[in-house]
């Protein structure tokens, strides 16, 4: 069986036509998916269904701040600087909430 | 929108009954991809079936990223898949008495004859295709027979590219192979035959 011939072989077998559905196949599939649950139609989600599917991302990004800002402040604490909790009470006693804003 | 988009959204919002539509307005081509590996209607219906179930059943996961058919298509060629690896496991024999007399005769001849209807030389392929594992002998029919590209070959059955076109010459060997078989096995049959 050379090349050529196989090569006919295809050519010919690709022009044999299918056969045709039944008038009814349509009506059959819909009786078959009205048995199926109605997973085709698109749930929609709430906003708690959403934050449902999130949640693992939101609890990882969660415990990654958390464990940055715990090494953050053992490092401030170790290098001699004023730690996260000092630093924050600093800034907000310079800054934010300065004693003189409370003077009447 | 086209007529998928539009029929698809009414769906969505629950007119299950238009699923009809999609139906007909691609059942042709479902039972052309799945007329390819299975020759008996019976079963090309319901595998169609099948594939339209599926459809059905996946139809949520539809992006309308690429065209519907694409992805129905995708679909129909896997239970195609799915049904070859079935049948395989009882039908792992070719025989020539499956075959029709133009058939028989375009094999004796050897090149001699060059004609052969479209029904008889699918039918010799898929003899010959019996003797293929089942993703190669979806990978040769995309191939050669539905003109498929190898990239789309590619999505339709989840391998590389580099393994299609290693499964496509494995399978046009075999298929080579499988036809001098059936070829020689025909000859010694019309040798042993008393004549009268």
């Amino acid at each position: 069986m050379n090349k050529p011939r196989l090569n006919q072989l295809f050519e010919l077998a690709r022009n044999e036509p299918a056969p045709a559905p039944p008038e009814d196949f349509a009506a059959d599939v819909l009786r078959a998916i009205h048995h199926e649950p109605r997973a085709a139609a698109p749930e929609t989600l709430s906003i708690f269904d959403q934050l449902n599917l999130l949640f693992p991302r939101i609890a990882l990004a969660a415990v990654a701040v958390i464990v940055l800002c715990v090494v953050a402040d053992w490092g401030l604490t170790a290098a001699g600087m004023p730690g996260l909790s000092e630093g924050v009470s600093q800034i907000s006693a310079q800054w934010l909430l300065t004693p003189d804003e409370f003077q009447l | 929108m086209n007529d998928d988009a539009e029929l698809l959204a009414r769906i969505r919002n629950g007119a299950t009954d238009d699923f009809a539509g999609i139906v007909r307005r691609h059942q042709a081509r479902v039972f052309a991809i799945l007329h390819r590996y299975e020759r008996d209607a019976h079963k090309v219906e319901d595998l169609a079936q099948e594939t339209f179930v599926k459809a059905w059943r996946a139809l949520g996961q539809f992006d309308n990223r690429a065209p519907f058919e694409h992805w129905l298509s995708k679909i129909a060629v896997r239970v195609a898949l799915d049904h070859l690896r079935r049948e395989k496991r009882r039908q792992n024999e070719i025989g020539l008495p499956e075959l029709g007399d133009d058939a028989l005769d375009w094999l004796r001849s050897d090149g001699e004859k060059n004609e052969l209807d479209a029904r008889s030389a699918a039918e010799l392929l898929d003899l010959a295709m019996r003797e293929l594992s089942p993703l190669d002998r979806v990978v040769i029919t995309m191939q050669e027979i539905e003109g498929r590209s190898v990239k789309e070959i590619c999505a339709a059955t989840g391998a590389s590219g580099v393994a299609v076109r290693v499964r496509a010459l494995r399978a046009r060997g075999k298929l080579r192979r499988a036809l001098e078989k059936l070829m020689k096995d025909e000859n010694e049959q019309t040798q042993a035959e008393p004549t009268v």
